[in-house]
Parts: C-alpha cells; sequence; structure tokens
C-alpha cells in the first residue's frame, strides 16, 4: 500500500503517458510501432515500479521492475520480433469491427465506465487520490488491451492487445497491493508461454503445413538452416 | 506420495517423454504418470491429518481436490489406453506428424500436472495461474493437428479464455487488498478465507467475486464465454476433447465453488448467488437454443457442455446442501458419460474423417459399435435412467423446484429443447444410408479393442453407478458438502 505517500507528479506523469501508449496501439495499424509502443509501456511500467520503489522502499517493487524489465522489455518483444520476420507481415489494416477513430471514442468512454463502476468499491478500500488514478488507469488500460484482442484480426495485435491487458491489470495491483513476489514470477512465465504458443502458431497460420514445418525447424535451429535473428 | 513428490516426478515423466521416440515408451510413461496419482490420492487419504497442506499452505488437498483429482485421473486413465491406438491411425493417415508425437505426449503430461496442482492449490492466485496454465496446454494438444483450421480453433481459445482471464486477476488483487486491509496480513489462501469471511467487507468482496467469477466462468464453459469451446472440441483429436471436455472444464466449476462458499460466509451471499442464477439460466438458454441448428456431433456435445454447466451454475446458486450434493454428483456422472461420447465420435472420426453429421453414412452398418455406443451415451446424457446422470439431473431439477417454481419451468423447457437437438442430429446422423455407396462399398475401420475398451467401461461404470452408488462415494461428497456449505 502506498497510502502514506505523498502525491508525486512523477508517478501521475508516468501514468498519462502510459494511457497514451495505451491509445497509440489502440489506433496503430504499423505492427512494428505496436511493438515499440509496447516495449515503451513496459519501460514505463517498470519505471513505475522503481518510482515507487524509491518512494515507499518496498523491496517487491524493485523485483518487479527487474522483471518486467528482463520479461517485457526484452524476451516477450524478442520474440515477437521474431515471429513477425516470420511472417512477414508489417501492417494489421484489417480493424475487424471499429475504425481507429471510433477505438478511441470507446477508450474514452472505457476510462469514465472504469472510474465510476469502480468508485464505490475503492472508496471502501482507501481515501488516497493517486490510489483512484493508478486503479482507474490500470483497468482502462486492461479494457483497452480487450478492445484489442477481440476487434483485431492479425495474431501480432491480439497479442499485443493481450499485453497490454496485462500490463493493465499489473498498474492496478502495484497501486493497491503487492502481491507475493512467487506470483508475480508464475505470472510472467504463464505470459512468455502464452508469447511463444501465439508466436508458434501464427507462423503456422500464415503458413501451408510443410512451410509451417520447415518454418518451426527453422525458428528451432536458425544456425543450422541460416535463420533470421 | 505427497503432492512435493508427485509434481517432481511428473516433470520427470514430461521430460523423459519429450525425450524418447518410442511410442510405446511414451504411452507407458504417461500410464505410470497416471497411475501415481492415485497413488498421491490414496498416500493422503491414508494419512490421520486431513486436510493436507503443503509449502506454506499454499497448497491444499481436501475432500474436494481428492474428488476432482479422482475424476480427472480416471478420465486421463481411460484416454491414455485409447490414445495409443487412436494416435497410431493419426500418424498412419497423415493427420498428425510423427516428430509431433513427443509433444503430444509432453503436452498431454504437462496437462494433467497443471490439472492436480490447480485442484491443489489453496491460495487462489496460485489457482487462477495453474487453470492458465492448462488453457495453454490445451492449446497446445488442439493446434498440432496437421491442419490450419485447427491452429485457428486453438488461437481462438487461448484468446477468449486467457483475456477473461485477465480479469480474475484484478478481482484477486482486490480481494488480496481487502484481507491486508481487515487481517493486517493479506492472504489468498482459500482456507484462511473461509475462516475469516465474516470479518471481510461484503461490498468489497462482491465486486472481487464478480471479476474473479468471470474469468473461471470463461474455463467452466459458462455463455458468453463459450464461444471458443465449441470449435476447440470439434478440431482437436477426440483424445484431447475428451480431456477438455471432461476434466479441463471442472477446474472452472471448482474455483467457482470455492469463491462462492466464500461468498456465503458474507453478507453478500444473496447476489453472490443471483450473479450464478444469471449466468447459468444464460448458459442453459444459449447451450440449449445453440444445439437446436447443430450439424456436427462434437460441437452438439460441446453445446450440451454449455447447457449442462449452466445447470450445475443454478445448482450451486440455489445454494442448499443438498443441491450441492447432486451438482457434486452430476460432475462426475457427466465428465463420465461426456468422455464416452467424445470417444465414440473418435471411431466415428475415424471412419469417415469428419464430425459432420452429413458425412455420416450407414453408421449402423458400418460402424456398429461406435454407433451404439453414442446413442448409449446420449440416452444417458440427456437423463435416461437407469443411468447416472439421470439420477443426478432430476435431483438437481428437484431441488430446484424447491427453490422456485418460477425458476424450474424455464429451466425444463429449455433442457427439453436439448432433447430435441440430440435427436434431431441422431436420427440424422443413424436413419440415412447412403445414395452413392452401399455400405458394402466403404471401406470399413476397424476399430481396434484399445479404443473401444475405454467407451465400454465407461458406459458399465454410468450404468453400474446409477444401479447402486457406494456408501463410500456418497460419504465422500458430503463431507465437501459439509466443508464448503458450513
Amino acid at each position: 500500500m502506498i497510502d502514506a505517500i505523498p502525491i508525486p507528479g512523477i508517478i501521475q506523469a508516468i501514468l498519462v503517458l502510459i494511457m497514451i501508449t495505451g491509445a497509440l496501439i489502440v489506433t496503430r495499424k504499423d505492427l512494428l510501432s505496436l511493438l515499440s509502443m509496447y516495449r515503451l509501456q513496459s519501460l514505463l511500467l517498470m519505471f513505475l515500479a522503481l518510482v515507487l520503489y524509491a518512494e515507499s522502499g518496498n523491496y517487491v517493487l524493485l523485483q518487479m521492475a527487474v522483471l518486467t524489465l528482463a520479461s517485457k522489455v526484452l524476451l516477450i518483444p524478442y520474440i515477437i520480433r521474431r515471429m513477425q520476420k516470420e511472417i512477414n507481415i508489417s501492417k494489421d489494416i484489417s480493424f475487424h469491427y471499429i475504425s481507429p477513430a471510433y477505438s478511441l471514442f470507446i477508450t474514452v468512454a472505457l476510462i469514465f465506465f472504469s472510474y465510476y463502476s469502480l468508485s464505490k468499491t475503492l472508496n471502501e478500500l482507501t481515501d488516497n487520490k493517486l490510489f483512484y488514478l493508478g486503479a482507474v488507469f490500470g483497468i482502462s488500460l486492461a479494457l483497452m488491451g480487450m478492445m484489442v484482442t477481440f476487434s483485431r484480426k492479425k495474431i501480432v495485435t491480439k497479442t499485443i492487445g493481450y499485453l497490454m491487458m496485462e500490463n493493465g491489470a499489473l498498474i492496478f495491483s502495484i497501486f493497491i497491493t503487492e502481491l507475493p513476489f512467487l506470483i508475480e514470477v508464475l505470472i510472467i512465465i504463464d505470459l512468455v508461454i502464452l508469447v511463444l504458443l501465439a508466436a508458434i502458431l501464427a507462423v503456422g497460420m500464415d503458413s501451408s503445413i510443410e512451410e509451417f514445418q520447415a518454418k518451426l525447424e527453422r525458428i528451432k535451429h536458425p544456425a543450422r538452416n541460416g535463420g533470421t535473428h | 506420495m505427497a503432492l512435493i513428490e508427485y509434481a517432481l516426478f511428473a516433470l520427470a515423466v514430461i521430460c523423459l517423454t519429450a525425450l524418447t521416440k518410442s511410442h510405446r515408451l511414451m504411452s507407458v510413461l504417461s500410464l505410470i504418470h497416471v497411475l501415481s496419482c492415485f497413488l498421491l490420492i490414496y498416500s493422503v487419504l491414508s494419512t490421520p491429518v486431513f486436510p493436507k497442506y503443503y509449502i506454506d499452505e499454499n497448497f491444499m488437498i481436501d475432500y474436494l481436490s481428492v474428488y476432482e483429482i479422482l475424476i480427472a485421473s480416471t478420465v486421463f486413465l481411460l484416454v491414455v489406453i485409447y490414445r495409443k491406438d487412436y494416435l497410431e491411425n493419426l500418424l498412419a493417415r497423415g493427420f498428425l506428424n510423427k516428430n509431433n508425437l513427443a509433444l503430444v505426449y509432453a503436452a498431454m503430461n504437462s496437462l494433467l500436472l497443471v490439472i492436480i496442482l490447480s485442484f491443489s492449490s489453496n491460495n487462489l492466485a496460485l489457482l487462477w495461474i495453474f487453470a492458465e496454465l492448462t488453457t495453454l496446454f490445451s492449446a497446445l494438444m488442439i493446434a498440432v493437428m496437421n491442419s490450419q483450421k485447427n491452429i485457428d480453433a486453438a488461437l481462438k481459445y487461448v484468446f477468449i479464455s486467457s483475456t477473461v482471464m485477465v480479469f480474475t486477476f484484478i478481482g484477486l488483487v482486490l480481494l488480496f487488498t481487502e484481507t491486508e486491509k481487515t487481517l493486517g496480513a493479506g492472504t489468498l489462501n482459500w482456507s484462511a478465507l473461509m475462516e475469516n469471511a465474516k470479518n471481510l467487507d461484503p461490498h468489497v468482496l462482491i465486486t472481487a467475486y464478480a471479476f474473479i467469477f468471470l474469468g473461471f466462468a470463461a474455463k467452466a464453459g459458462i455463455a458468453p464465454f463459450h464461444t471458443a469451446l465449441p470449435h476447440a472440441y470439434s478440431k482437436a483429436p477426440s483424445s484431447v476433447s475428451t480431456v477438455l471436455s471432461a476434466v479441463v472444464l471442472n477446474i472452472g466449476l471448482f474455483a467457482i465453488l470455492r469463491i462462492y462458499s466464500i461468498m456465503r460466509e458474507t453478507g453478500s451471499a444473496a447476489a453472490a448467488s443471483n450473479i450464478l442464477l444469471f449466468y447459468g439460466m444464460l448458459s442453459i438458454v444459449i447451450g440449449s437454443l445453440s444445439m437446436l441448428h447443430q450439424k456436427n456431433t462434437r460441437k452438439l456435445i460441446a453445446f450440451s457442455s454449455v447447457e449442462n454447466s449452466g445447470l450445475m451454475l443454478i445448482g450451486i446458486g440455489i445454494s442448499t446442501p443438498a443441491a450441492l450434493f447432486w451438482v457434486l454428483l452430476h460432475t462426475l456422472a457427466y465428465s463420465l458419460t461426456k468422455a464416452s461420447l467424445f470417444l465414440s465420435t473418435g471411431i466415428l472420426h475415424n471412419q469417415y474423417l469428419s464430425n459432420k453429421v452429413e458425412n455420416i453414412k450407414a453408421a449402423l452398418q458400418v460402424q456398429p459399435f461406435a454407433s451404439a455406443a453414442l446413442i448409449i451415451g446420449t440416452a444417458a446424457i440427456i437423463g435416461i435412467p437407469p443411468f447416472l446422470p439421470f439420477t443426478t439431473k432430476f435431483s438437481i431439477l428437484a431441488e430446484i423446484a424447491k427453490y422456485s417454481v418460477f425458476l424450474l419451468i424455464p429451466v425444463l423447457g429449455f433442457i427439453l429443447i436439448t432433447y430435441a437437438g440430440f435427436a434431431v442430429v441422431l436420427t440424422e446422423a443413424f436413419t440415412r444410408d447412403s445414395e452413392e455407396e452401399k455400405p458394402g462399398d466403404l471401406k470399413k475401420y476397424r476399430a481396434p479393442l484399445g479404443l473401444k475398451a475405454p467407451i465400454v467401461l465407461l458406459l458399465l461404470v454410468i450404468l453400474f453407478l446409477g444401479l447402486y452408488t457406494p456408501k463410500e462415494l456418497i460419504d465422500l461428497i458430503w463431507n465437501i458438502t459439509r466443508t464448503l456449505y458450513r
């Protein structure tokens, strides 16, 4: 809990920046910039954990920052980048049901929705304003991620939507409480397996079965096949 | 054998299956793994201290865990017997790549391990993570067949399930915070939450519960989060859809039951119960109506699962110990019956290379065993005596009638619609002869004993349990009921 902390502007600034990266993920078509935005968002999340650690001195937050850097800034984007190269697509132009402009409009609606629907429960838990902001932004980011997952077509975009959802849930959790570190580690393992699975399946989706097997071999043994790195 | 020894043993089995090239060895290792689950239960039950706790009470095996693990292990045991011959056939016909065989076995053994760990989790966050891992391993097994449609089905399964599961995480965070505030130290251990439920704030709890429920509802095949299931069940190999439907679905209901039993102790019990009744009814309506226009045998069974999960949710929601008793017995009855149905469709699929009714021709002449098993299994699942689902379904309905006749009437009406759904498909599949080919012209697939024996065993067990339910089983279920509904 961070009840005792005075409202530092820097935390608010980071939160706003995170929401901007979220809004950009919702509206962008270019897959490479989608991935960069996710990476930036995770980096901001890491800074957020660091700032909160500096304020509260809670060791779990520092561990979380390191974990975020290793998994969400480095490993997961690397896997997705590799998958993108394999399936060789650069744009997800198929906004299934909603256009970018509407997506943005829905995003704003989601933030208001989160604010009002959570206000009663959050009141019971604390009266800290920063807590509100973090929790509401966290839930909004999770809902935005869900919108991306369900409204976009390409697996890469869906995966990034899911990852953004998870970032939102994590922001929500660090503002409210500190989950045991073991749980945090397991969540990351779960996330990495999901991304790996999505990556393997995406390669399969994109190709015929023979190609799929060959591509899978190439991913397994990049050096032997002279595959991309 | 304690839980930790079991987990280490299972990990060793997974590594060995991934490394070996012999199909026979993979099958034997899987069999040993399943038998070790029975050994785990035996050793837990034979110690005087019960329930057993492990690793700072993060894991716990109580009566409910024992019951669920027993159902899971029984289904897995029969699937292991069935799977070897079934996979040999898929390999011979080129539906499965030989290089992927080790992957299939490693994934299946990993799935069994995470299922056992889910059922043994006392910590709700661990339960959430293991449940999420079951989704990922299941998806891997759906995708392993040589077809893009399978990959599509697997991705849909992963994204719908995992996305909704994020809400469970948010709910768990709220719950953890509330315990931290009220009890001083945060906990997500079910046993501790049960002890302290009365002291927690009902308003925060109901919000947390609503979030947690959503994710596990997706796991349990509750509408409207069920949409990935029909595709997944129809595209996955038969042995996989059996496990998904007869075991993985139970994890969702298991988790909902755990959370609901906490809520039942609080001031928000009525609201929590209403949520279950609402989603239960919604599932019955959507499941039964979707069955009416099905032309695919496995999708039909999938929608029947949605409808049945709905019925069980209502059974839990009406909140009486008797209703819970029947819901728990129904879990066993329904899991075993569904398993027999999916395994039977596997034989028919080997014959016709399709699950679509239009492709099933002269089935009674060409595949009399599988056809008869499917018809008997269907009779059992819709609740025709003397099979066990008759007793359990009827008793749940009787409990609903005691709760409210206004709830009973629509439930009964929609259950009758499911009968129509099954009747239409079965009549179409089994009464039509081939126009182009005579039954004798069709190249007959000879199902080996390994495929038939598990189906016969399953049907015999549900028949036997329908005629005579052993006292030990009844005692076990009453013990669970007493632990959950204090």
